[in-house]
C-alpha cells in the first residue's frame, strides 16, 4: 500500500533528509527526549530549591560539629544519613521530579509535541522516568557525598573506611530514590492528586508501618534500605556507659534475640526487592500510558 | 418610553468602600476550597478531636457535679491523671481545662497543616499560571484588597479548624458544668483559642501565600510547604535528640565519677596485702558504690534547667506556633501545678515528659514575626500592580 | 483519488458529552478547511487524525494506516496545535531543533531543518531570543515551524490565525498555500471564515460534533436550497430596474437598499438570472453600475448551515 498519495508523488525533491522509517522506538529520539527531560529537571528555580534543601544536612552536620563537637562522627552520620535524608529528604525530591513526569507537561500543554512525534507513549514514559532517576540519583549521590564529608573531615577516621561507608549510603540512597521515584511517577499517572496521595503514602506508610516491628513493613522501602543499611554497615560506637547499636533500637531490629537477623531479608534481597519493585512500578506506568488517553485542555474542549 | 434599550446598561449606582472589596476574593475562594471533596474530609475529620475534647469537658463538668454517669469512668481517669486530681475535680478544673486544650490545639495545629496544604498552594500559583492578576487589578482593587481576600480564604479554612470546634467545645463544657464560676475560671482560654487561631492563621496564611506567589506550579508549592512542616521538624527533632543525648552522657558520666570519688574518699584506705605466690594477681580496692537512682533524678532536674535556654527547637515552624500558643494558655504552670500531685523524685521526669519545650515563649514569638516579615516582603516583590506586570 | 485522512463511523465521547457523533469523511490531499462554530468538535477532530486521543467508536486513517498508537505514522504528520504553549526557558531555535531531534533527525540534519524552517516562517531574526518574550504572531510562526521541521507529509492546523496581526495572518497563508503547491495535504481548521475561505474552497463543516457539509463551497452553496441566493445590483434608476426584475420569473423578490441606491434580488437560480443581465444590459434601458453577490461564500454557507 502506498503511504503517499499521487498527487504528492509529482511534487519536486525534498531538500531535507527524510527520516528513515520505523516504529516507536528510534535511539535519536528517545535521546532527544531524555536530555529534553534532564534540561527541564535542571532549567529555572526548582534545582536550586532542591540543592539548597538537600544542603540541609551537610549545614545541619556543621552545626552539630560546631555546637556539640563531643558527638561521635557515627551519631551524626546516623541522624543525618539515615534519619534526615531517606525519611524526609529522598520521598520529598522523589515527589517533586517524579510525580509531574506526565501531569506536567498535560498541565503545561506540551504533552502535545511529544505524542505527535514518533515515539511509543510506553517508550515515552519510561524514558522520561529514567531521565528523571538520572536527576535525583546525580543529585541525592553528590549531596550525600558532601553530608559525609562535613561530617567526617577533621575526625581520627581512616580515608577508606569513610569511603567506604559513603559509597554504601549513597547506592543504598539511589535505590531507595529510584523506588520512590518510580512509585510516585505511577501515582502521578493514576491520580491528579499525586501530591496528596504520595504525603500520604510517605507519613502514614513509610513513616508509620516502617516502625511497626512486624509484617507490615514489608511493604515500605525504607524498611529494605534500613536492613540493607544494617547489613552493610556498622552503627555501633562504645563510650564509657557501653556499647550502643543506635540502628536496632531506632529500627526495631531485635538484635539481641535474632543476632544475625534471620528473620529478616539479606542485603542481596533487600536490594533484590528493591530493583524488582522499581522495575515492576515503571513497567505498570508504561503499559498505563500506553493504553491512555492524555486531555490537554483547549479553551474549546477543556 | 415604552420600548426599553435592551443593550449595555452603565451601573449608575454607588460603589462600595474599599474595606469590604477583599471580601468578595475570599468568599470565591472559600466557595472554590468547598467544592474539593478532599479538602471537606479533611475538615470533618479535622472535627473529631474537637468532639473528643467537648466529650472531655463535658465528663468534667458532670465529674465536679458528682453526677452517677460518669462514675463508671473514674477508675480509668485515676488511672490516667492520678486519684488525687479526679477525687477534687473543682480545685483542678482551670489546670485540667488548659491541658485538654492544650492537646486539642496541638492536635489540630497538625490538622491546620493539612487543610493549609489543601488550600494553599494554588491561592496565588494558579493567578499567575492563568495571567489573572490583570483581571483582579484592571478592577477597583487595590493590592492590599488582594492579599487580604487570599488570606481571608486561610483564614476562614484554619478558623473552622481551631476556632469554631474550640469555641463549641467551650460552651458544650459549660453547659454540662451548671456553674458559673466555671466562666470566670476559664474565659482566658477562650480567648487564648482565638488568638492562637489568630497567630496560625497570619503566620501559617502569609508564608503560604509568599511561597504560592513564588512559582507558577500549584503541585511545586505544595511541596515547599511541606518542607517547611516536616523538613523543619525533623530538623528540630534532630539537633534536639543529638543535643539531649550529648548532654545527658556528659551528665552521667559527671555524676558518675562524682559518685566514685566521693565513695572513694569516705572509705578507710585498705591495707595491700603482699601476694601470697610471686607474680601471683594483685589485690584491687573495692569498687565504689554508685547510686544510679540519685543520679537520674539530678541529670533530670539539670535537664529540665538546660531546657530554658535551648534553642534547637527554634527550627521546627510547629514547635514555634505551638509554644506561642502554650504560653497564652497558661499550660506550663498547669504542668506544674499537676505536677505537686506526683512524688518528688518523679517530678522533673514527669515535666520533662509533658511539657515541651522551655526556652522563652518570646523567642518563638521573634521567629514567627521575622517569617511574616519576609512573606510580606515576597508577597510585595512578586504580585506587581498592573503598571509593573509583564 | 486516495484518501489522505479518513474517518469512518467515528464517534468519540467525554463520558456523558459527545464530541464527534458517527463521523464518516474523506480527505482528499490538497489544502482543505475545517469549520464550525465552537464546539462543534473541530479540535477533537484533530487530535483524533493525530492519534492523541482514541475513538470511541469507528475507525481514523491517516495514509493509509491506523493512527493510534501507531508513532512511526507521526513522522509523516505535523500538528500546530491550538494551545499556546511551549517550553518557554527555550530559544526559538531550540524549540525547533529539539522538535527535530524528537522527531528522529541526527543532529546536523536537525540543525539545517531547524534553520531551514523557521527561515520558511520568518522566524530566523528572533530565533535566538527565549520563547516567552516572543509576541502573538511569532510564537505562532515558531508552532509552525515545529509542525513543518521533519517535512511532514500532512499537517494539521489548529486555529493558526489566532491572535495574530493581519500582516502576520497574510505571511502565514502565503506560506499555508505555498505548502498546498508543494504537494503536502493541509487541514486547516479556523474560524476566521474569509481566510479559509481565500485559502482553498474545500471546506468540511461541522456542528455539535456532526458532519454538515463538505466539498466544495460553491456546490455546498447551490444544495442549500432553502435559502435563495441574494445577488446586488447597483443602479442610479433602482427603483425602475426593481419594478422591470419583477416581472422575471426567476426572481423570488426584491429588496430595495435607498442608501446605496441599490437593489437586492433574491433567486434560486442564480446561473440563468447571471445569463439574462448582459440582456439586460445591452437593452439599455438600465445603467447597472454593480453586480455582486455576497453570498456565494463561505459566510453565507456557514450561517446558513448552523443557524439551520
Amino acid at each position: 500500500m502506498k503511504l503517499v498519495s499521487e498527487e504528492v508523488a509529482a511534487t519536486p525533491e525534498r531538500t531535507a533528509p527524510r527520516p528513515r522509517p520505523a516504529g516507536g522506538l528510534n535511539l535519536t529520539s528517545l535521546a532527544a527526549l531524555y536530555v529534553l527531560t534532564v534540561r527541564q529537571h535542571l532549567h529555572g528555580r526548582r534545582w536550586m530549591v532542591l540543592a539548597a534543601l538537600f544542603l540541609l544536612p551537610a549545614g545541619l552536620s556543621i552545626l552539630i560539629r560546631a555546637t556539640a563537637p563531643e558527638v561521635p562522627a557515627i551519631g551524626i552520620e546516623f541522624m543525618i544519613a539515615f534519619f534526615l535524608i531517606p525519611q524526609t529528604l529522598l520521598p520529598l525530591v522523589a515527589l517533586v521530579y517524579a510525580s509531574g513526569i506526565i501531569q506536567d507537561e498535560q498541565e503545561e500543554q506540551t504533552l502535545t509535541y511529544l505524542l505527535v512525534r514518533p515515539i511509543s507513549r510506553w517508550a515515552l514514559y519510561l524514558v522520561k522516568l529514567l531521565a528523571t532517576l538520572t536527576t535525583t540519583i546525580v543529585l541525592t549521590a553528590v549531596f550525600t557525598i558532601l553530608t559525609y564529608a562535613t561530617i567526617y573531615i577533621g575526625h581520627d577516621v581512616s580515608a577508606g573506611d569513610v569511603t567506604r561507608r559513603c559509597l554504601t549510603a549513597v547506592g543504598i540512597h539511589a535505590l531507595s530514590v529510584g523506588a520512590y521515584c518510580c512509585l510516585f511517577g505511577l501515582i502521578g499517572l493514576y491520580t491528579r492528586r499525586a501530591l496528596i496521595a504520595g504525603i500520604l503514602y510517605s507519613a502514614v506508610i513509610e513513616g508509620l508501618l516502617a516502625n511497626l516491628p512486624f509484617g507490615l513493613r514489608l511493604i515500605t522501602v525504607i524498611y529494605y534500605a534500613r536492613v540493607a543499611a544494617y547489613r552493610s554497615m556498622d552503627f555501633t560506637f562504645t563510650d564509657r556507659r557501653g556499647t550502643h547499636d543506635m540502628a536496632a533500637a531506632a529500627w526495631q531490629l531485635d538484635v539481641r534475640n535474632d543476632p544475625g537477623l534471620t528473620e529478616h531479608p539479606t542485603l542481596q534481597s533487600c536490594v533484590l526487592i528493591l530493583v524488582v519493585a522499581s522495575l515492576g512500578c515503571a513497567i505498570i506506568g508504561a503499559l498505563m500510558c500506553h493504553r491512555r488517553e492524555f486531555h490537554v485542555k483547549t479553551p474549546e474542549g477543556s | 418610553m415604552p420600548i426599553f434599550d435592551q443593550g449595555y446598561q452603565h451601573w449608575s449606582g454607588e460603589l462600595t468602600g474599599h474595606g469590604w472589596r477583599w471580601l468578595a476574593i475570599t468568599r470565591h475562594g472559600v466557595r472554590i476550597g468547598m467544592k474539593n471533596r478532599l479538602l471537606r474530609i479533611a475538615l470533618l475529620i479535622a472535627w473529631l478531636p474537637a468532639v473528643v475534647l467537648a466529650f472531655f469537658l463535658c465528663v468534667w463538668g458532670l465529674l465536679e457535679q458528682k453526677s452517677d454517669l460518669v462514675q463508671p469512668l473514674v477508675p480509668f481517669l485515676m488511672s490516667m491523671i492520678g486519684p488525687e486530681i479526679v477525687n477534687d475535680p473543682k480545685a483542678y478544673r482551670v489546670e485540667v481545662w488548659t491541658l485538654a486544650y492544650d492537646y486539642f490545639l496541638l492536635t489540630e495545629l497538625r490538622f491546620s497543616m493539612l487543610v493549609i496544604l489543601l488550600v494553599g498552594p494554588g491561592l496565588i500559583s494558579r493567578d499567575l499560571r492563568f495571567n489573572a492578576l490583570p483581571l483582579y487589578f484592571s478592577r477597583p482593587l487595590r493590592r492590599i484588597d488582594y492579599f487580604l481576600g487570599k488570606l481571608g480564604v486561610v483564614v476562614v479554612f484554619l478558623g473552622l479548624v481551631l476556632v469554631v470546634p474550640s469555641v463549641i467545645a467551650y460552651v458544650l463544657g459549660l453547659l454540662f458544668s451548671l456553674d458559673l464560676t466555671i466562666l470566670r475560671d476559664t474565659f482566658s482560654l477562650l480567648l487564648a483559642c482565638v488568638g492562637y487561631g489568630a497567630v496560625v492563621s497570619v503566620s501559617a496564611g502569609l508564608l503560604i501565600l509568599a511561597l504560592s506567589s513564588l512559582s507558577r506550579n500549584s503541585r511545586y508549592v505544595g511541596l515547599f510547604w511541606l518542607a517547611v512542616w516536616f523538613v523543619s521538624s525533623m530538623v528540630g527533632t534532630v539537633l534536639a535528640a543529638v543535643n539531649e543525648e550529648r548532654r545527658m552522657h556528659h551528665q552521667y558520666m559527671r555524676a558518675v565519677e562524682a559518685e566514685q570519688q566521693a565513695a572513694r574518699a569516705a572509705q578507710p584506705p585498705q591495707p595491700v596485702q603482699p601476694a601470697k605466690v610471686a607474680g601471683g594477681p594483685k589485690q584491687r580496692a573495692p569498687a565504689a558504690q554508685v547510686d544510679h537512682r540519685r543520679i537520674w533524678a539530678d541529670i533530670q532536674r539539670e535537664q529540665r534547667e538546660a531546657a530554658k535556654t535551648d534553642w534547637r527547637p527554634l527550627f521546627s515552624y510547629t514547635t514555634n506556633v505551638s509554644r506561642v500558643g502554650r504560653h497564652w494558655l497558661g499550660a506550663d504552670a498547669s504542668w506544674e501545678k499537676l505536677a505537686e500531685t506526683v512524688p518528688a523524685e518523679e517530678r522533673d521526669r514527669y515535666l520533662m515528659d509533658n511539657m515541651g519545650p522551655q526556652y522563652p515563649w518570646y523567642w518563638s514569638a521573634i521567629v514567627l514575626a521575622v517569617l511574616v516579615g519576609l512573606s510580606v516582603c515576597v508577597l510585595n516583590f512578586r504580585v506587581k500592580s498592573l503598571d509593573r506586570l509583564k | 483519488m486516495k484518501p489522505v485522512v479518513e474517518f469512518h463511523e467515528v464517534s468519540k465521547w467525554y463520558g456523558n458529552v459527545i464530541g464527534i457523533n458517527k463521523l464518516s469523511i474523506r480527505i482528499p490531499a490538497g489544502v482543505t478547511g475545517l469549520l464550525g462554530p465552537n464546539g462543534a468538535g473541530k479540535s477533537t477532530l484533530l487530535q483524533l487524525a493525530t492519534g492523541q486521543l482514541y475513538p470511541s467508536q469507528g475507525r481514523v486513517r491517516v495514509l493509509g494506516r491506523e493512527v493510534w498508537n501507531h508513532p512511526g505514522l507521526n513522522r509523516f504528520i505535523g500538528l500546530c496545535p491550538e494551545q499556546d504553549a511551549f517550553y518557554e526557558w527555550m530559544t526559538g531555535w531550540d524549540f525547533v531543533y529539539t522538535c527535530a531531534r524528537l522527531g528522529g533527525l541526527n543532529r546536523s540534519a536537525a540543525r539545517d531543518a531547524a534553520a531551514r524552517t523557521l527561515d520558511a516562517v520568518g522566524m530566523t531574526p528572533n530565533m535566538n531570543r527565549a520563547i516567552r518574550g516572543y509576541s502573538k504572531g511569532m510564537r505562532q510562526r515558531t508552532k509552525l515551524a515545529q509542525a513543518l521541521v521533519h517535512d511532514p507529509e500532512v499537517l494539521f492546523l489548529d486555529e493558526p490565525f489566532t491572535g495574530t496581526d493581519p500582516v502576520a495572518r497574510r505571511e502565514l497563508m502565503d506560506i499555508i498555500r505555498r505548502l498546498g503547491g508543494e504537494g503536502k495535504s493541509v487541514l486547516v481548521s479556523s474560524h476566521v471564515l474569509h481566510e479559509v475561505h481565500t485559502l482553498t474552497p474545500n471546506i468540511i463543516l461541522l456542528n455539535r460534533g456532526r458532519l454538515i457539509a463538505e466539498g466544495h463551497v460553491r456546490q455546498i452553496r447551490d444544495l442549500i436550497d432553502k435559502h435563495p441566493h441574494h445577488i446586488v445590483l447597483v443602479c442610479d434608476d433602482y427603483r425602475k430596474l426593481a419594478g422591470h426584475l419583477l416581472t422575471w420569473d426567476d426572481v423570488e423578490g426584491v429588496r430595495v437598499q435607498a442608501r446605496d441606491k441599490a437593489i437586492v434580488v433574491e433567486t434560486h437560480a442564480p446561473d440563468a438570472f447571471y445569463g439574462r443581465l448582459p440582456e439586460l444590459a445591452a437593452a439599455g434601458k438600465f445603467d447597472v453600475k454593480e453586480v455582486y453577490s455576497d453570498d456565494d461564500n463561505l459566510e453565507a454557507v456557514f450561517k446558513y448551515l448552523v443557524s439551520k
